[in-house]
């Protein structure tokens, strides 16, 4: 029987089941982000359809100083607090 | 000489530096400058361990020929009440609440910020230096954004870093946890001999993205993940370990995840708008927690617009949570912080905005805009698993109020 040639033993170091799974789950993700990508191209709203989405209470981030104090004094007193920033926040001390 | 530098003068200095900014900002031609003021009060109130914060703060922002943003804030947490020095110690249930530790501290905030904008990106570089009698800080953050697809698409990217100083009672380095004793007060930080300065240090990474999908439907995913490490304990509190009490003890290092979803629906029979947001939370520390949020905004009539809205918080505790150490303990870390155990809490409240409408000339007195906003929440929390010794937390109502004055020159 022949041995194998050194590109085969080459192919099947590269090759193995747990090679595969990887290629195949990167290809998923792959393909999940370009589908993403091309809903998100179609979805497009013209300038002057924003009417609505132009309102405040429709606008992300828009609550002011207000809302940053509320989130501010309500999250202090929960134990999954912060980690979306990295502002001084004392040490949670009292 | 040395200067001392009080609460009263940090707040003059910050509101001087606020009203130079719009004085300077306004005198530019084509500047266009918000300027607001904001009072938050909190209160939790029950048997001995009531706590109340007052948070007020001054915001100055301008946008200088549309390029170009300034920012400049300051703001202060003013907080008193009581607190349970041992937890669990024996006895606890008769007298730990009644003889609970008085306590009051005034904490600073001073922020700086500046930002450039293109037609389709904009970038942000923000610092903020935090001091208080036995807490330093110092944090930046940098974060860009880009539009995309007619500007239906943001994408987010942001980083920042802190770098944080916890005052600490000096002990051995090579003492055990279990001998380490709690810092009494915050008398000589950052100063006397018998005290020491905890390094603390903060890492955050951010993405976002923003999109319109429909003329009335928007949502927004943001994930963050964040690296702690340092000190990370209450050095005023000691926990009883069944012979003796110690200082907690929490690990150094943190790793918190974060997801948040939100989404508006816009309902033009109602002429008002849905707002949905959830958030999922993992921590190192095993701690895992949901949020959920329900809001309603309405416009009323021109310049009055009303939000209600409902937020549900559940959490699991640490893994190295337990509520007796003594009998049940958790291996070399321990902890006598409520907000690492076990724990869920409700909120109902309410947002009133009022827009001051403008005269003829089309403005509000001397104003381009000026409004007034309202906020009242109330919270009810729930600790499952916490106790001083075998009494429940009496605090467990709050009640937040904020009142903010918004202008624009």
């Amino acid at each position: 029987m022949d041995s194998p040639s050194s590109s085969e033993l080459l192919l099947r170091k590269i090759v193995t089941p747990g090679a595969v799974r990887a290629a195949a789950r990167t290809s998923a993700r792959g393909l999940g982000l370009i589908g993403l990508f091309a809903l998100v191209a179609c979805s497009t709203v013209r300038p002057e359809e924003k009417e609505f989405l132009a309102q405040p209470s429709m606008t992300f981030g828009s609550g002011g100083e207000d809302a940053a104090q509320e989130d501010h004094v309500i999250s202090n007193r929960e134990g999954s607090y912060g980690g979306g920033g990295v502002s001084g926040g004392g040490c949670g001390c009292n | 000489m040395q200067l001392s530098v009080t609460p009263a003068r940090w707040s003059a200095l910050a509101c001087g530096l606020a009203i130079a900014a719009v004085a300077a900002c306004s005198s530019h031609v084509s500047a266009q400058v918000r300027a607001s003021t904001t009072a938050t009060y909190y209160r939790e109130s029950g048997a001995n361990l009531s706590h109340q914060a007052i948070t007020p703060s001054v915001r100055v922002s301008g946008v200088v020929r549309d390029v170009v943003s300034l920012r400049l804030g300051w703001d202060a947490d003013v907080v008193s009440g009581a607190s349970v020095a041992v937890v669990d110690a024996p006895g606890g249930d008769v007298d730990a609440i009644t003889s609970a530790t008085k306590w009051s501290d005034f904490r600073n905030n001073v922020t700086g910020g500046i930002g450039v904008r293109g037609e389709y990106t904009s970038l942000d570089v923000n610092y903020t230096w935090g001091r208080e009698s036995d807490y330093r800080s110092h944090s930046f953050t940098i974060t860009g954004r880009a539009e995309l697809f007619d500007r239906n698409t943001t994408l987010e990217l942001g980083y920042g870093r802190g770098f944080d100083q916890v005052c600490n009672l000096a002990q051995p380095r090579a003492q055990e946890p279990v001998d380490r004793q709690r810092l009494p007060s915050s008398d000589g930080c950052f100063d006397a001999d018998d005290r020491e300065s905890l390094d603390l240090s903060l890492q955050t990474f951010r993405g976002g993205w923003t999109q319109a999908w429909t003329p009335i439907f928007a949502t927004q995913l943001s994930v963050s993940a964040q690296v702690i490490n340092g000190f990370q304990g209450n050095p005023y509190r000691a926990v009883w370990l069944g012979r003796a009490a110690a200082q907690e003890n929490h690990p150094e290092n943190r790793v918190r995840y974060v997801g948040n979803l939100g989404a508006r629906l816009w309902v033009q029979p109602l002429r008002g708008a849905l707002q949905l947001a959830g958030r999922v939370y993992r921590d190192t520390w095993d701690v895992f927690s949901v949020t959920a949020e329900l809001a309603w905004e309405q416009r009323l009539w021109d310049g009055l617009s009303v939000r209600l809205r409902g937020r549900y918080y559940n959490q699991t505790g640490a893994h190295f949570f337990s509520d007796d150490y003594g009998r049940a303990p958790r291996g070399q870390y321990f902890t006598g912080d409520r907000e690492l155990s076990p724990m869920s809490s409700w909120l109902a409240g309410g947002r009133v905005r009022l827009d001051l409408p403008a005269g003829d000339d089309g403005k509000v007195g001397p104003f381009a805009a000026f409004a007034i906003v309202g906020v009242f929440d109330m919270l009810f929390y729930d600790f499952r698993e916490f106790r001083y010794g075998r009494r429940e937390v009496p605090n467990d109502k709050g009640m937040l109020a904020t009142l903010s004055l918004e202008a624009e020159f």
